[in-house]
């Protein structure tokens, strides 16, 4: 059963071209994906700023409230070098991982020599615990289309692609609408808004593999080459799709980027919190109250989410540990639960936010199997191209599920320690460098539960 | 010691302390390796597109948090690069004790293949039988292909790729394939089928290139009973007028196989399916040794060169006689060299005075 991006609904269910929600075989309904709920305390959002206005989704409904004002503007008002200023100086930096700074990226494609150039929307959205971009698709896609139409005009591509996830088959026909409707009323196509710019969009769907969403695999995946990660450098910027200089931004990245051209970066700057630049989309589910897609401003305590905004788990029972980053940033317990929703804060305790997918464990989850679940996903969709991570995926895995590995807990702990050691320093993609924060904050937040699980394995 | 980044001939980098020279464009591999640097590698081969896969290359570069591929990182100036630290060479260490635990075995057979070598000789280079991240098996043989040539026995892949590489690089062939991902990952053909219904012309290079053994040498290994050394000879090969460089391998007095010769001139370690398996004809036991000639009886007789020549020339000119000159026609071997050639297209042309004269070679 491949994932289907709806974390916060019961069960899922992908049939024909039809994502299907419901908790009995028997009476299965297609639901759109919920719309996500305004933050309880008002705090001011962008990229969820006018989601939830009826019509959103049409472009009517869309420009109703200044959509494509942004790209009017720039078309009209601004010229490329000053889009990219703003996209800067907002501070507005990659949300789909890597939490690269976007204006910079910009610069450097539209300085790199070489053309046509390229915009790639990616929409894989593989991670665990990720569904954010899901819903801005489905509710706001001319806001995605207008983020790379701005992105083009900034860095002059002529052409874009949507990589969208294979599962996301409802989104397919909401994003193919909406480009109808954009080629339709001008605003792409050839001499955009009456201008020299021309812009076109294509959407690609991928074929189910999480590594799709590493952009040098992507990239590969685009030109139909096996998706291996590419070696880098030589990075996107300058020898992306068709070697050529290509933007690679996230769905929610680009789709704040019309606000910000808007409204400016000082305001942009000013939504995050003690100095922080911006807001952040984050993905909660698990033992959560209500689970669903909130915007944060950059800064707020994780309790405050938690607790104030999603109500807690919703029972008797405590929260004993989240995931962060969908589960690549492995797992935060204990006091280090007392962190603010930002990059600063998180890499401080050894994790990341990165995409800013959140799962919640309530103290009668066992986070050895918690811990084998988010393994056993890495083995499953490593690329195989690097040994450490391919073997070390799957031996982790063997590992915590108990099924080998030594019985004895020094060398149990060894073993552990020295594949995580080597697959964060020398994989070649962010998977297998990822991978290990599952075990190392499992053994650092759990150490009696791991003993007790090597002293218990079932082993013939 | 820094120098300009427009000075493309004489740069400079720091390598285990000392200041080297390289050109630009060169990896970090490529300058290591001539400045005599035993750096281990098991993805690459110096003919294919550098692919940073087995990762045993990394070193540690300056200023730059984790290690880097040295295979696939190109040298700049003012770099400082050491590549046999410590914790560089435990990492190393662990991947090829995953790697032996991976596989059904680490030593084979050295008539498997040109590289074939390459992992168990690393493994010992690092001390990595300790038995250590004991677990599931990867890769699953293909004894069901019954080819003549190459055996598939993926138990023993490492999943270097290099097999899939050479023979997209190299060969323009693409027949080999990835199947799976990650620990699943599976070296195959299109529709998982056969080498022989693929698009495979059995130049054996996957073979040569495998630094597992993993695809070997099916007939060479015919001798892996047989007593005895290797023993290699340097020569050229008899197919054709190219003049592709083999080492021929022999035991004793037994001619066991071929490897091609990576620093050939004409073929830089490539050969086709004739140089690289055709080898039997010479110790077969119905090689011709002398000339034969048809007697009265009907059947074949030893005789000499002489004899049997006067026999061909009578038979031609006999056609001649009776058909007229454009009765005869002549193909010229593709196993001859160009001078070959030409003196028979010379005494067609010449000799015969027709313009009856072809070659086999349709490649
Ligand atoms: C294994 C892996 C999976 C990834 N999956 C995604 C994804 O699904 N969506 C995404 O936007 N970025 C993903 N990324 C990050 C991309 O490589 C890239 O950094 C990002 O798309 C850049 O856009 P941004 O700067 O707007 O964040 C992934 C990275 C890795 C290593
Ligand atoms: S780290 Fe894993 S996913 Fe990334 S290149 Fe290596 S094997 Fe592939
Ligand atoms: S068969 Fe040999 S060359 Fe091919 S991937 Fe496996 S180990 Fe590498
Ligand atoms: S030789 Fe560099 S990664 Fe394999």
């Amino acid at each position: 059963m491949p994932c289907a991006g709806r974390c916060d609904e019961p069960i899922p269910v992908i049939r024909g071209d039809q994502v299907l929600i419901g908790t009995d075989a028997n009476d299965l309904e297609s639901r759109p994906s919920p719309v996500p709920s305004p933050n309880p305390q008002g705090r001011e959002e962008c990229v969820f700023r006018h989601i939830r206005e009826p019509d959103r989704s049409t472009i009517e409904g869309y420009r109703r409230t200044g959509g494509y004002d942004g790209l009017t503007l720039a078309v009209s008002e601004l010229n490329p070098a000053q889009v990219i200023d703003i996209v800067r100086d907002s501070g507005l930096a990659g949300r789909g991982g890597a939490g690269f700074p976007t204006g910079v990226k910009w610069q450097a494609v539209a300085d790199a020599s070489g053309a046509p150039k390229t915009i790639v929307c990616n929409a894989d959205e593989g991670e665990p615990g990720c569904f954010k971009d899901r819903a801005i698709m489905d509710h706001d896609p001319h806001a995605v289309i207008e983020g790379m139409a701005l992105a083009a005009y900034a860095t002059g591509a002529p052409r874009g692609f949507i990589y969208l996830r294979y599962e996301y088959p409802e989104t397919l026909g909401t994003l193919q609408r909406a480009i109808k409707e954009a080629e339709e009323a001008g605003l792409l196509g050839e001499r955009i808004l009456g201008s020299a710019f021309d812009f076109t969009v294509v959407v690609r769907r991928g074929a189910g593999a999480y590594i799709c969403g590493e952009e040098g695999s992507l990239l590969n995946s685009l030109e139909g080459r096996h998706p291996f990660p590419r070696n880098r450098p030589p990075f996107p910027v300058t020898h992306g799709y068709e070697d050529r200089p290509t933007v690679v931004n996230n769905v929610e990245t680009l789709a704040s980027v019309p606000h910000i051209v808007r409204r400016g970066a000082d305001w942009y700057r000013a939504l995050g919190l003690n100095d922080l630049a911006g807001t952040k989309v984050i993905s909660l589910s698990g033992d959560v109250k209500r689970p669903g897609n909130y915007e944060v401003p950059l800064g707020l305590p994780l309790s405050t989410l938690l607790y104030d905004w999603a109500g807690g788990t919703g029972s008797s029972r405590s929260v004993q540990a989240v995931t962060m980053a969908g589960v690549s940033g492995g797992f935060l317990a204990g006091e280090d639960l007392d962190v603010t929703l930002d990059e600063p804060s998180i890499r401080a305790k050894g994790s990341f936010l990165g995409a800013g997918g959140i799962m919640v464990f309530d103290d009668t989850r066992d986070m050895v199997e918690i811990a084998h679940f988010a393994m056993e996903f890495f083995a499953e969709e490593s690329c195989g191209k690097c040994f450490p991570c391919r073997i070390g995926t799957e031996r982790l895995t063997e590992r915590l599920a108990g099924t080998a590995g030594p019985t004895n807990l020094t060398a149990w702990l060894d073993e552990v320690n020295d594949i995580g050691r080597t697959m964060k320093a020398i994989s070649a993609c962010g998977l297998g460098m990822a991978a290990p924060l599952i075990t190392e904050s499992l053994l650092r937040y759990f150490p009696e539960r791991v003993a007790q699980h090597v002293a218990h394995q079932a082993r013939d | 010691m820094i120098m300009s980044t427009t000075d493309s001939q004489q740069q400079h980098m720091v390598l285990d302390g000392d200041d080297v020279g390289f050109t630009s464009g060169e990896t970090v591999l490529q300058v290591a390796e001539r400045e005599g640097k035993k750096i281990p590698t098991l993805c690459n081969d110096p003919r294919l597109e550098p692919f940073g896969g087995c990762r045993l290359c990394v070193v540690e570069v300056e200023g730059i948090a984790n290690p880097v591929a040295s295979c696939t990182t190109k040298a700049e100036p003012g770099m400082v690069v050491h590549t046999k630290t410590e914790p560089i060479e435990a990492y190393r260490k662990l991947l090829l004790e995953l790697l032996v635990s991976e596989n059904r075995e680490v030593d084979v057979d050295a008539l498997r293949g040109y590289a074939s070598q390459e992992f168990a000789s690393l493994v010992d280079r690092y001390g990595a039988r300790t038995g250590r991240f004991v677990g599931s098996k990867s890769g699953s043989s293909r004894l069901d292909d019954d080819n003549p040539f190459i055996l598939r026995d993926y138990d023993l892949c490492i999943s270097c790729y290099r097999c899939v590489r050479v023979c997209a690089e190299q060969e323009g062939d693409y027949a080999i394939s990835v199947m799976n991902r990650g620990f699943g990952t599976q070296i195959t053909t299109e529709f998982n089928g056969l080498l022989n219904d693929s698009a495979c012309t059995f130049c054996g290079q996957c073979v040569q290139t495998c630094p597992t053994g993993a695809l070997a040498d099916k007939k060479a290994l015919k001798a892996a009973e047989l007593p005895g050394a290797i023993h290699k000879t340097r020569t050229t090969c008899a197919y054709c007028g190219v003049g592709c460089s083999v080492d021929i391998l022999t035991k004793g007095e037994t001619m066991v196989g071929i490897h091609p010769a990576m620093d050939g001139p004409a073929n830089l370690g490539a050969l086709c399916v004739k140089g690289q398996f055709a080898f039997d004809f010479v110790q077969h036991e119905e090689r011709l040794q002398t000339p034969l000639v048809r007697g009265e009886d009907g059947e074949l007789h030893e005789t000499d060169w002489d004899t049997a020549l006067d026999r061909a020339a009578a038979g031609f000119k006999r056609a001649v006689d009776t058909y007229g000159r454009h009765s005869v026609y002549a193909v010229a071997s593709g196993r001859a060299p160009s001078e070959a050639a030409y003196i028979m297209q010379k005494f067609v042309r010449a000799g015969w005075g027709i313009n009856n004269i072809d070659n086999c070679s349709r490649a």
